[in-house]
């Protein structure tokens, strides 16, 4: 029995191991010139067990992603659980960005450099939105609330959701190429008020 | 000796009181009074026009139908230039010709049979009633209260097989009127122009019109002979007449309400006329064989009035199987017919079961900012002075102690529900 | 068992609907009728006025108006006598119940316990007894197997506004033939087709409003949400909102979800649905499939 969930817990470090290090290299070099055995050689592991945990280069990718949505969706959520009102909501999902943009550069550098830009990859497996569902659905619902206390104007999810996180992006990406002259930090506060008058009832 | 008695009238849509003053043996005056009203036309204000498809059919439970076209009229004349298809229109004809239907058939077997103390077995009513719903409910969803009706066409679509249920049901009605009511083949009554050949068959119709010959009652309940039509369609024509003179044209301009004292109903006037509405004035515009034979004989007495409405169930079921005959089902339904106008005015028309009903809207910053029902009770049942009677009055004033005031009122088919609208 | 109904503010669509009972003469055997306003009845109006004994189910019809008077009495001591007097009281039609339409026509109106969701007192009394059957109109299915029910002595039970499970445990989404374009999220709809779902753009209040409207059918054969046109909501008390052919929504997502479904687990699925584009619900339903 306790042997069952010994072999159970290594084989989840195991793959959380495969997922890190892959992350790291497609981030860093993008999706095509990252092999698998190269991802393999990295962790020391041999490339015929790795396809064990995941059958194709695609689908590491694609749980990659899923799992950067279900984190930033649960940093998310704890925002819309909040009371908080929307000004100060706003500012807590910029920093939440920022911050994991800081931390852990490689998630947002696969979800810009990878994803967005590799799209063929995640046709079969990820179509549509759902492999980033639950950040969407955390962004939806910060959104839905907004309007329903009367603090967000109704308009297009689209519209609003393409502002707010191409801003975020958009930042992201300039400090990722040094063009920023101060730190991404510094600028919460600002993005934070430039969108929440984009967004607010007028 | 003047006296004053107050009498309820139950049994109709609603309640309705009457206030008959005597003189000697004779009415001398009636003043026919609704008591309770709902105010939908205030319930209606400040609302986005598409919500009047919902509520007005509810203005009334027997006679719903009739208001959501002529709410889907009023909005589809808000705008400039509005497609709507043939098989829509068609189909929207069906349906009001079903609920007409209906309530011609309740009208005569609930309301007047009981009062010419003659008893007809119950599914005789229960069985064309019914019917005639699920027709309604096959192509506009149910019935009552549907809000089908839509600007640009109707809400669904109909398929052969939605057709077929509605003809079936609609030879079996046909069948039930040859066999119970008229006892004769169709064709054959609706070419019939003497009352004597009508009355030799068996049927609940000829039944009930030799009973009130039996009874002499049936130069009884007559008024001002003056009729008016409001809607046309390939059935009906609009126009009014005053005896047997016709006159084609009328203008909504010299339409005119006004309150009445001590009731909730509005009295409305063409030209400062009162004017009967109706079945009997229908078919005087048509000139339909049988019913102006009563009334060259009987004037407009509630003979000629109990015959003209049952007389228009035969003519309503052609009409309605030629209209099933040539729908195109492969037109579509609905065609959008964009946003209504924001700031616009219309007027939707329909003859009802009892008569002409007028709907008139205005629509402003995109709400409606007034909303206006014209009923047929209103024409028929709106209380005018001793000097000016209205209709029903006209009809009741003269009538002696023992004669049946009652079925004279219950001969105009009191909607009070609407009238209360 | 001896029925007593008694109409306020009403358009009578409640007593024509029960007409539509396909069983109705069987039905009506076990029945009296002591007073109708159609039908044939025992007593007449005033009698009623006047005072009977016997009455054990009071069926109440209506906008209930402070004040109102229909004949002679008010309208209010009719229902205190008559209320005490029957063993069960039953609000037919959503007027009674709720107030409905005719309850936004002036002050002082209502149902017999209820203005909107508000619970009144003014009836307090007899709100054990009472069971509410709203709907504009009531389904003649829903009213005449009730009172069966009641006459049987069965047990009929009852959800917090005293509807009937039986009737009223499903959602008039329940049963309806656009449900496959519900459940994957097809949120295109235009009138005068049989595809599509009017949950998204149009208003359909079906996957929250209670009733059998979807399972027992109109007059056996059809409903508004099968012909297109969106369900209004009229079983439940803020019947009838504005704007009954929009959908309310906030940036896109629909203010109001289905029947205790939360709004993570809606979106979740959503997003989920919507992400693929299945091929049949693009069709139009009588298309030639080789085509
Ligand atoms: S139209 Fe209404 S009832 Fe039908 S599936 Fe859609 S939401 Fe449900
Ligand atoms: S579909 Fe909705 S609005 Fe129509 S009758 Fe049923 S509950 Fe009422």
């Amino acid at each position: 029995m306790s042997s069952t969930t010994e072999r159970v817990d290594r084989k989840a470090k195991k793959r959380e191991k495969i997922v890190r290090t892959a992350l790291k290299l497609f981030a860093k070099q993008g999706f095509y010139t990252t092999t698998i055995p190269e991802i393999a050689g990295k962790i020391g592991m041999s490339v015929g067990n790795l396809y064990n945990y995941f059958s194709s280069k695609e689908i590491l990718a694609q749980e990659i992603i899923r799992e950067i949505s279900a984190y930033l969706g649960s940093r998310i959520r704890e925002v819309n659980d909040s009371d908080l009102h929307v000004r100060e909501k706003i500012r807590r999902i910029v920093s939440i960005y920022f911050e994991t943009a800081r931390n852990e550069p490689e998630m947002i550098d696969f979800f810009l450099r990878v994803y967005l830009s590799n799209r063929e990859v995640f046709h079969e497996g990820c179509e549509g939105m759902i492999c980033v569902n639950e950040f969407v659905t955390e962004i939806m619902i910060f959104f839905d609330d907004g309007v329903a206390n009367g603090e967000l104007k109704n308009q297009d999810f689209f519209s609003a959701f393409g502002l707010f996180m191409g801003y975020l992006g958009g930042m992201v990406f300039l400090n990722g190429e040094r063009i920023l002259p101060r730190r991404l930090e510094s600028y919460i506060d600002d993005i934070s008020e430039n969108i929440y008058n984009a967004l607010k009832v007028p | 000796m003047a006296e004053v008695r107050l009498e309820l009238i139950e049994k109709i849509e609603g309640e309705a009181q009457v206030r008959y003053h005597y003189e000697k043996d004779h009415i001398d005056f009636a003043e026919i009074l609704f008591l309770t009203g709902r105010g939908i036309e205030r319930i209606l204000e400040g609302r986005d026009p598409w919500d009047a498809l919902a509520i007005n059919p509810r203005v009334c439970g027997i006679c719903g139908h009739a208001h959501l076209i002529a709410t889907v009229r009023a909005l589809e004349d808000c705008y400039d230039d509005l497609q709507v298809s043939a098989k829509a229109k068609q189909i929207r004809e069906l349906t009001l010709a079903f609920e007409v239907l209906q309530n011609h058939f309740k009208w005569f077997y609930l309301t007047i049979l009981p009062l010419l103390e003659l008893k007809a077995p119950m599914e005789r009513v229960l069985e064309p009633s019914r019917l005639l719903g699920e027709m309604i409910a096959l192509l506009a969803g149910q019935y009552p209260h549907n809000s089908y009706a839509i600007p640009g066409g109707i809400s669904g679509e109909i398929t052969p097989v939605e057709l077929l249920g509605v003809r079936e049901r609609h030879q079996r009605i046909r069948k039930h009127f040859q066999e119970s009511v008229i006892h004769v083949d169709l064709e054959q009554f609706v070419r019939c122009d003497r009352i004597e050949t009508m009355l030799e068959r068996e049927g609940d119709l000829p039944r009930a019109m030799q009973r009130i010959l039996d009874w002499g009652w049936e130069r009884l309940g007559r008024s001002h002979d003056r009729f008016i039509v409001f809607g046309s369609n390939d059935l009906f024509e609009a126009g009014k007449s005053i005896g047997t003179r016709l006159r084609r044209h009328l203008d909504l301009r010299y339409l005119q309400e006004s309150p009445i004292q001590g009731s909730r109903a509005r009295r409305v006037l063409y030209r400062g006329r009162s004017y009967e509405t109706g079945p009997l004035a229908r078919a005087m515009l048509l000139k339909t064989p049988l019913t102006r034979e009563a009334h060259r004989r009987y004037g407009d007495s509630l003979f000629s009035r109990i015959l003209a409405r049952v007389c228009e169930i035969p003519r309503l079921l052609r009409y309605t199987e030629s209209l099933i005959g040539s729908i195109d089902l492969s037109e579509p339904a609905w065609v959008d017919p964009g946003p209504l106008p924001v700031e616009a005015e219309g007027v939707g028309i329909v003859e009802a079961a009892r008569g002409s009903l007028i709907h008139q809207v205005r629509v402003g910053e995109g709400k409606i900012q007034k909303y206006r029902i014209v009923t047929p009770t209103q024409w028929n049942l709106g209380n005018g002075s001793r000097e000016d009677p209205g209709v029903a009055q006209a009809a009741l004033i003269g009538l002696r102690r023992g004669d049946p005031a009652e079925l004279v009122f219950k001969s105009f088919d009191v909607c009070s529900v609407c009238t209360t609208k | 068992m001896r029925l007593l109904w008694l109409s306020a503010l009403a358009c009578n669509g409640n007593a024509h609907s029960l007409l539509n009972y396909p069983g109705f003469q069987e039905w009506q055997e076990d029945f009296h009728w002591l007073y109708h306003p159609l039908l044939p009845s025992r007593y007449t109006f005033p009698e009623i006025e006047k005072g009977i004994e016997g009455v054990e189910v009071l069926i109440v019809d209506g906008t209930l108006e402070e004040g109102l008077i229909k004949n002679r009495l008010p309208y209010r001591e009719l229902l205190l006598r008559y209320g005490d007097q029957a063993e069960r009281i039953v609000t037919v039609g959503t007027c009674a119940t709720f107030g409905g339409i005719f309850a936004q026509g002036g002050g002082g109106r209502s149902g017999l316990h209820f203005e909107g969701d508000e619970h009144l007192k003014g009836y307090e009394r007899f709100w054990e007894k009472t069971v509410s059957l709203p709907g504009c109109p009531v389904q003649p299915e829903v009213l005449a197997g009730t009172l069966s029910i009641i006459r049987r002595r069965d047990p009929l039970p009852l959800d917090t506004l005293h509807r009937p499970k039986y009737f009223y445990a499903y959602t008039i989404h329940d049963g309806c033939t656009r449900n496959e374009y519900f459940e994957y999220k097809i949120d295109e709809h235009h009138f005068g087709t049989l595809e599509g779902c009017m949950f998204y753009d149009h208003g359909c209040q079906g996957t929250f409003t209670h009733g059998s409207c979807n399972k027992i059918l109109w007059n056996g054969v059809n409903s508004k949400t099968r012909a297109g046109t969106p369900c209004l909501g009229c079983t439940e008390p803020d019947f009838p909102r504005e704007g009954l052919w929009r959908t309310p929504k906030h940036m896109g997502i629909p203010a109001r979800m289905p029947l205790g479904v939360p709004r993570r687990a809606y979106l979740g699925l959503a997003g989920i649905a919507k992400a693929f584009r299945i091929e049949r619900f693009t069709r139009p339903l009588m298309e030639d499939e080789g085509g």
